[in-house]
């Protein structure tokens, strides 16, 4: 039985909508495409954790769903199941067991989706759409953190309706990420605080931005003893940050690096400068890899200080990305961000008609079971780090596709 | 007139630098030294920062081996060292130097009592024509200037320069109470408060000392505080001795708690800024990371701007921070300024108020992003399309009047598709910033947990009629978002 409402493959449908299927960038990479994708934009990703054998891939989109796929090891994409809100979706995460996924909409909700029953019932209220989730798991406790654009940080025993606590933040907020026991969140005005979650969650240091512009996403990473130790910010302005909450020598451990630009600054044209839409850090090998606006996605080695790889363009923005647990999966999620619409008051009806001609929302995978076979980019140093096999040929799957064709 | 002296580990020139009564960045010239002799590249000229990096350069662009360091005296040419500055300079040769320079100090103690920067002047000049390997000027009192590898400047030191200055006049009459033993027992140490006497046989070099007062740095006996640049003398942890054993290990393990007392965290300015310092002047891997004081925080330099440049302006990190110097990070200062500044419309040091829209283009570059400053979800979220299902308790966003009865109470569009046993959640009349009680659940066929069950449907407000679609969109700019 369909969930999803299209019966078919991505393929038929996709391609329907693209005149020529040979100049179309829509797959450049020839990575493997979820079936049944959302019919809006994705806004978020997220994949099941290691307690769960297999894995599984939520997205939750513009079109008020959250749909979750079973991802195969030979990248096959098999539909499972489908929640709704009565607002677009901007976050899902799943709890450490497995067992239930997080969503936080516009709708000003969040709700818990216990994926056994495929119940979802209602597990937190705000005054403004809620703009991120995260699930808490301390030793003493655990909880919900949602982040909403009523600037407010609030934590959620699920089986409750009161918060079980109400941070106040200096403005809306825009992104975060939890690694127990740190949080990170980052608001409009580029606002930065990072919270301390042992005992009880509660602010530890407000940051000054390392970035101008505004913020966007936030990944942390952790040192070598699996700590979290710092995290990378991303800007509207294809920038981000690497900052560690205490480094022995901030001025040269803490830098930034400029990404998803396009024409290099010695062309007489003026540089197109894209959001930063995604960070996530490779769970092993502490690469990052980013997401952005230009529809390009981008592999990173912090510690190095090079770029291991670039994908070719998409085209359209790539909106959401993450690594599945062990790293050995990348999905991004190729859909409109509304980057470059101006929307004159009046001509919203445009605008509208403008986000369908731009094509489907598809969520791509690139994933490679053998972690040797990589392939690296220019100046990346050979250290086998880069998880991703970007040649459609190197993927034994049948599912990839070739000149347009459906695949399977 | 305050003085420091640096020392190049590589080439062992020493620089002298002088300075008035103002925090003056003296790494700034030593790495300039250092770029330009050491770590420049000699195939493309291009300067790195440290020796790994010229290594890895040259091996990625040039495909070529480096074995040592350019222009290094001999036994100094490991490429391997990560040293930058005075930072990063390993154990064996801090222990050298501070051997020396307890010798030079010892010559240059009787000197000093007819005092004068003349004196400062012979001394150093006869100091480097007698330095062999580790040239070391003894700088009367100064454990920086005896360019202790490990021992930054103490002014240059996080938190620390306040004090530096007001403790240089006390450093003659210190000097003479002091047993040769003593070399550059720095005054810039007293202000540290709580220093620890590094070890046995200290303590009776103190005398009329504050309490806890610098022991003698440059002890050959005291462990070197590792390389950490952070820290001007082991003396400076005012820790107990415990993890003075465990400093020195290059690659302790991680010993401190990530928040070393979750119950401080609330507060985020503790009294001890002991702690802070502490945690400042760990090395690298056994830092905490999350130390239990803001004073960290105010120790910690500031994030740095695009340029590297600290955005705040902290007395200490008045160091040019390395630009990335890996192909991917392209950064010529000029395109990062250019584009930088004339994208935003807010200045770069602090977050003043900023205008409601972006300055998106410039002559060099464009911003590919919506001239408001909202999130691309705030903005796409406010479209009509996006607004339909959404309950509507008030339109207002947060802190500016309420827009009023417009789409104030709206209720439940009768066209809108109703999921196959889910309920639009109609909050009670949302008062703003107040929180719902009400929180239906979405059990089809079930009671909602919270106990709210289907009367919970607020009543329809009626109120004014809810305006036609087309006429929203203006509505709602005035209202700005929620």
């Amino acid at each position: 039985m369909s969930l999803f409402g299209t019966t078919s493959g991505f393929g038929t449908g996709g391609t329907s909508m693209f005149g020529s299927t040979t100049t179309d960038n829509h797959n450049p990479m020839k990575d493997i495409e979820v079936t049944s994708s959302p019919d809006d934009s994705i806004g978020c990703l997220s994949f099941s954790p290691p307690t769960l054998p297999g894995n599984f891939l939520i997205a939750g989109s513009w079109a008020n769903d959250v749909r979750c796929w079973e991802v195969q090891d030979n990248g096959q994409t098999i539909p499972k199941a489908q929640q709704m809100h009565t607002g677009p979706v901007l976050d899902v995460c799943w709890s450490d067991d497995g067992s239930k996924v997080f969503t936080a909409s516009c709708d000003k909700t969040a709700k818990m989706w216990d994926l056994n029953s495929n119940q979802a019932i209602q597990i937190a209220q705000h005054d403004a759409p809620v703009k991120t989730i995260h699930w808490i798991k301390a030793p003493n406790y655990s909880c919900v953190m949602t982040g909403s654009w009523d600037k407010t940080l609030k934590f959620w025993d699920t089986r409750s309706s009161n918060p079980m606590m109400v941070l106040q933040l200096p403005e809306r907020c825009y992104c975060a990420d939890v690694i127990y026991p740190m949080a990170v969140v980052a608001t409009a005005e580029r606002g930065l605080i990072v919270y301390q979650l042992e005992n009880q969650p509660s602010e530890f240091r407000r940051i000054e931005s390392p970035l101008k512009h505004q913020h966007r996403c936030v990944a942390i990473f952790k040192d070598k003893q699996n700590k979290p130790t710092g995290f990378a910010l991303g800007s509207i302005e294809g920038r981000v940050a690497i900052h560690y909450i205490n480094p022995p020598n901030p001025a040269k451990d803490n830098f930034t690096f400029k990404c998803h630009r396009s024409n290099g600054t010695n062309t007489s044209a003026p540089q197109d400068i894209y959001a930063v839409n995604g960070i996530a850090f490779h769970p092993v090998h502490g690469t990052l890899a980013t997401v952005g606006s230009d529809g390009r996605f981008s592999f990173w080695d912090k510690d190095a200080r090079t770029k291991l790889k670039t994908s070719e363009q998409l085209d359209q923005p790539i909106s959401a990305c993450c690594f599945n647990h062990n790293g050995n999966i990348f999905a991004y999620a190729s859909s409109y961000d509304w980057s470059k619409v101006r929307i004159p008051r009046p001509a919203l009806g445009a605008a509208r008609q403008q986000s369908r001609a731009l094509g489907w929302e598809s969520i791509g995978l690139s994933c490679d079971s053998s972690p040797d076979s990589h392939h690296s980019f220019g100046q990346s140093p050979a250290h086998g780090k880069c998880p991703v096999s970007v040649s459609g040929h190197r993927l034994p799957c049948p599912w990839v596709q070739k000149d347009g064709q459906a695949g399977g | 007139v305050d003085r420091q002296s640096l020392l190049c580990y590589f080439c062992a020139l020493t620089i002298l630098i002088r300075y008035c009564n103002r925090d003056f960045d003296d790494e700034k010239i030593l790495i300039q030294h250092q770029k330009a002799k050491h770590f420049k590249c000699h195939i493309c000229h291009k300067k790195l920062y440290t020796g790994p990096g010229l290594a890895i350069h040259c091996m990625q662009v040039h495909k070529e081996t480096i074995d040592a360091v350019p222009n290094a005296i001999p036994g100094r040419t490991d490429i391997e060292l990560e040293i930058y500055g005075m930072e990063g300079i390993p154990e064996k040769d801090m222990d050298e130097r501070r051997r020396l320079l307890e010798q030079k100090t010892q010559e240059s103690q009787k000197k000093k009592q007819q005092d004068d920067s003349d004196e400062y002047d012979d001394d150093d000049s006869a100091a480097s024509t007698s330095f062999q390997p580790q040239p070391v000027q003894p700088q009367q009192g100064y454990i920086p200037p005896m360019a202790q590898p490990g021992l930054p400047p103490v002014p240059g030191a996080p938190g620390m320069p306040p004090g530096i200055p007001p403790l240089m006049p006390g450093v003659p009459p210190l000097m003479p109470g002091m047993p040769p033993v003593m070399p550059g027992m720095p005054p810039g140490m007293m202000p540290m408060g709580g220093m620890m006497p590094p070890g046995p046989g200290i303590p009776p070099l103190m005398p009329g000392m504050p309490p806890g007062m610098p022991p003698p740095v440059p002890r050959p006996g005291i462990p070197p505080m590792t390389q950490a640049q952070a820290v001007s003398a082991p003396g400076i942890l005012n820790r107990p001795p415990a993890p003075t054993a465990t400093v020195p290990a290059p690659q302790p393990p991680v010993t401190k708690p990530l928040f070393p007392s979750a119950g401080q965290m609330g507060t985020p300015v503790t009294s001890s800024s002991t702690a802070s310092s502490n945690s400042e002047s760990l090395s690298a891997s056994s830092k905490a990371l999350f130390p239990s004081t803001a004073q960290a925080q105010a120790a910690v330099q500031g994030p740095v701007g695009t340029d590297f440049k600290p955005l705040n302006s902290t007395p200490a990190t008045t160091t040019e921070p390395p630009k990335p110097t890996f192909p991917a990070y392209t950064q010529s200062t000029a395109s990062t300024t250019s584009t930088t500044n004339s994208t935003a419309a807010k200045p770069a040091a602090s977050i003043t108020s900023k205008p409601a829209t972006l300055t998106t283009t410039s002559a060099t570059s464009k911003l590919i992003h919506p001239d408001e400053d909202i999130s691309l979800e705030e903005r796409r979220a406010q479209l009509p399309k996006y607004q339909r299902n959404l309950p509507r308790p008030g339109q207002a966003p947060i802190g500016n009047p309420p827009v009023g009865p417009i789409g104030g109470m709206m209720p439940p569009q009768p066209g809108i598709p109703q999921q196959q046993g889910m309920r639009p959640p109609m909050p009670p009349h949302g008062q703003y910033g107040g929180h719902h009680q009400g929180m239906p659940g979405y059990l089809p066929g079930a009671m909602p947990p919270y106990g709210q069950g289907p009367p919970m449907v607020p009543p329809y407000q009626g109120g004014p009629p809810r305006p036609p679609m087309g006429m929203r969109p203006p509505v709602m700019s005035q209202g700005g978002r929620y």
